[in-house]
């Protein structure tokens, strides 16, 4: 009897110990309606805090302006107003950088004297020179304004050139401008590339055109098939690009659709060649781990429409399928990943467009017809800091934030390399191997473990060698010795048999 | 038990592998091998290969360590070593080959010893080494594997008597019969299976009528 009690106890015990465990992280995750997790060497998920919390959401209705009707495009001006495209209302809202109230309703402008509105403005974005460019998709044409009072600057439209086709229609959907006043589009069916603008609005080329890739095999099956067949078959064709943003030096970060899941979001020069890096995994393309679209509607590789420059080379991407934002540094290194589908306050249904203002990030989405605000963590915060301070090269500086951000993810990898390599150029060569182990960087692992190899030798190369020249001896001698014993066994008449 | 892992039986092993040509002629004219042996050395090797996957230095070593399973790996090359005996032996048996089942499985065992140390010695050796001396690993671990090619070519000749060109016949010709092995046992398996179930459908059937 007393040993069942026993038993009892012990069970209960159990029991509750069972309860209590999981219900302490999952009330600390219980205010994020989304999964914050990144991928580790192995392509594991390893589940995060939250980077971002959802901190509220402004509809048209609270910006006092009516319901936004499908919204298409977010641009942050260089004074700080954020522009919104309101593509079914035909008009573009300017609210201030707090998102509280709306500073201008532009529906129409004055050309010459002729007022001129609006069809379906599908995107926008203000110039450094203070120009606003507003992609007037059903116009079929790209309008600029001066910021200050509105007034008519030019119109670009009807792009002629021996590269595109006698009836093209040009449909701007998304444009940006770089310092130069060169301005970038993404035309509607265009795939080719970006179309670029200079001067007075000449179109003059395209720009950053995507190749197609066909593997052997398609090439083979393609040689293979008849005329009829191949006429059925799927053309291949570059995928367009869907958004665009432009970081200060006028490289243009431009996401598209990769259906490999492999490269999303391209980092163009001048000249229009992609110098994005990638990170160890070679992958700026989203998600890592997902099912086939076959299997489940919430599968498929990441749907990137937008993406945003968020200055010391961290940019971020939106991805449309399973509603998550996923944040790369320069180096290509996946920071963070948050955000998700859904229906509660934080979570998208057809996100569009994402900026960054500050240490907010903002999401508009066109369903919902609202603007999503997410702000950042104390997490969020450290890893944004201590990358910012690695794009500056003053990695030093940034050991104290990663060590901080180990007490809050002792996974990341990330955090263990940048300690590591602090402890790498201080001399610190063993904690510097065990960090960067942690860390999975080859790499600097073996620049650390190769000075500690060095270090070690010379300190004991002495004791090695005198240990090599006393152990061969001891060898010698103890042969001899069984060689001598040997001989008398076998003068004695016993025969050694192999 | 004394028989088998006796110390001119093991002594023997070693002599074998420097001396390949005389040894396995001994091996299968004078009774000088002893399969279980082999065995062990196939063990021992199935032992050493997940070691090195799990030990092996992280410069060197890209597996995932949570993924070595050293049980699985001793199935995989026990069953592999099966395989490739009795599809040696079935194919040698039509062309004329004079080795007997144990001398194919004690050639093939012996014949493993070197690819073993080799991948001892490589993973001691990856311990001190950094990035850009791979090599050093790497040659270490083709050494060891081409000795083990040539051990297992040159007995396989011997065995059965062979010339070269017959013996890389019959190898090629041994890879097909371990395929079709396969095949049979997984079809057998199937037809096994299916038969079952009929009976046991018969059987639940009759439950539920009576």
């Amino acid at each position: 009897m007393k040993k069942m009690n026993l038993w009892k106890k012990i069970v209960i015990t159990a029991l509750s110990v069972c309860m209590l465990v999981p219900s302490v992280p999952a009330a600390a995750d219980s205010t994020v309606p989304y999964d914050s997790y990144n991928y580790d060497y192995w392509e594991d998920i390893k589940f995060t805090p939250a980077p971002y919390i959802p901190d509220r959401s402004v509809s048209g209705t609270t910006l006092g302006v009516g319901t936004l009707v499908n919204p298409q495009d977010l641009c942050v001006s260089p004074n700080g107003s954020i522009y919104i495209a309101d593509t079914g209302n035909h008009r573009i809202l300017e609210v201030d950088a707090s998102l509280s109230k709306t500073v201008r309703v532009i529906d129409s402008f004055d050309r010459d004297g002729t007022q001129e509105k609006f069809n379906s403005p599908y995107g926008v974005c203000v110039s450094k020179n203070g120009q606003i460019y507003i992609a007037d998709s059903e116009n079929h044409r790209i309008v600029v304004l001066e910021e200050s009072d509105l007034s008519f600057v030019r119109i670009i439209e009807n792009p002629t050139s021996d590269v595109l086709e006698e009836n093209f229609v040009f449909t701007p959907l998304k444009v940006t401008v770089d310092y130069a006043d060169r301005v970038y589009s993404i035309a509607k069916g265009m795939f080719q590339g970006i179309m670029v603008f200079e001067g007075e609005g000449e179109f003059t080329g395209f720009f950053g055109t995507i190749e197609v890739n066909i593997t052997t095999w398609e090439k083979i099956w393609r040689k293979l098939s008849t005329k009829a067949q191949r006429s059925k078959q799927v053309l291949f064709i570059p995928t367009e690009f869907t958004g665009i943003d432009i970081d200060a030096d006028g490289f243009v970060y431009a996401s598209n659709i990769d259906q490999n899941g492999i490269q999303a979001v391209r980092r163009l020069n001048p000249k229009g060649e992609d110098v994005i890096k990638k990170g160890e995994n070679l992958n700026v393309g989203g998600d890592l781990q997902t099912v086939s679209l076959s299997m489940s509607d919430y599968g498929g590789v990441s749907t990137i429409v937008d993406v945003v420059y968020r200055g010391k080379g961290i940019y971020s991407l939106l991805d449309s399928r399973r509603g998550r934002i996923f944040t790369y540094d320069h180096e290509g290194n996946l920071l963070y990943i948050f955000g998700g589908l859904g229906t509660q306050a934080g979570t998208f249904t057809t996100p569009v467009a994402i900026e960054a203002v500050g240490d907010k990030i903002i999401v508009l989405d066109a369903n919902r017809r609202e603007l999503l605000v997410f702000k950042e963590t104390q997490y969020g915060d450290l890893i944004n800091r201590a990358v910012a301070l690695r794009y500056d090269d003053d990695e030093t500086l940034a050991v104290d934030l990663w060590k901080q951000v180990l007490m809050l993810d002792e996974n990341n990898e990330l955090a263990n390399v940048g300690i590591g390599k602090a402890y790498l150029t201080a001399g610190d060569n063993e904690s510097a191997m065990k960090y960067l182990k942690l860390g999975m960087s080859r790499k600097y692992y073996s620049v650390a473990y190769r000075r500690y190899r060095n270090d070690f030798l010379k300190k004991y190369l002495g004791f090695i060698l005198t240990g090599i020249v006393l152990l061969t001896a001891a060898v010698v001698l103890v042969n001899r010795h069984i060689k001598k014993k040997k001989g008398v066994y076998e003068e004695e008449g016993g025969a050694f048999d192999v | 038990m004394r028989k088998y892992f006796s110390k001119a039986k093991v002594q023997y092993l070693f002599y074998t592998l420097t001396h390949p040509m005389d040894g396995f002629y001994e091996i299968r004219h004078r009774g000088r091998g002893s399969v279980p042996l082999a065995v062990l050395s196939v063990i021992l090797f199935s032992f050493v290969f997940s070691m090195n996957k799990m030990l092996a230095s992280f410069i060197v070593n890209d597996t995932d360590p949570r993924t070595v399973d050293s049980l699985n790996n001793l199935g995989g090359v026990l069953l592999l070593y099966l395989l490739f005996c009795v599809g040696n032996w079935s194919i040698t048996c039509l062309m004329n080959g004079e080795g007997r089942l144990k001398d194919i499985a004690t050639t093939l065992g012996y014949s493993l010893v070197p690819m073993t140390a080799s991948y001892v010695i490589a993973t001691i050796v990856s311990q001190v080494l950094a990035q850009n001396e791979e090599g050093f690993y790497s040659i270490i671990i083709t050494l060891g594997t081409m000795w083990t090619v040539l051990l297992a070519l040159a007995g396989i000749m011997i065995i059965h008597n062979y010339s070269l060109g017959k013996t890389l016949l019959t190898i090629i010709l041994t890879v097909v019969a371990m395929l079709i092995i396969v095949f049979i046992v997984m079809m057998l398996s199937d037809l096994v299976n299916q038969v079952y179930n009929f009976i046991y459908s018969i059987y639940t059937e009759l439950l539920f009528r009576s």
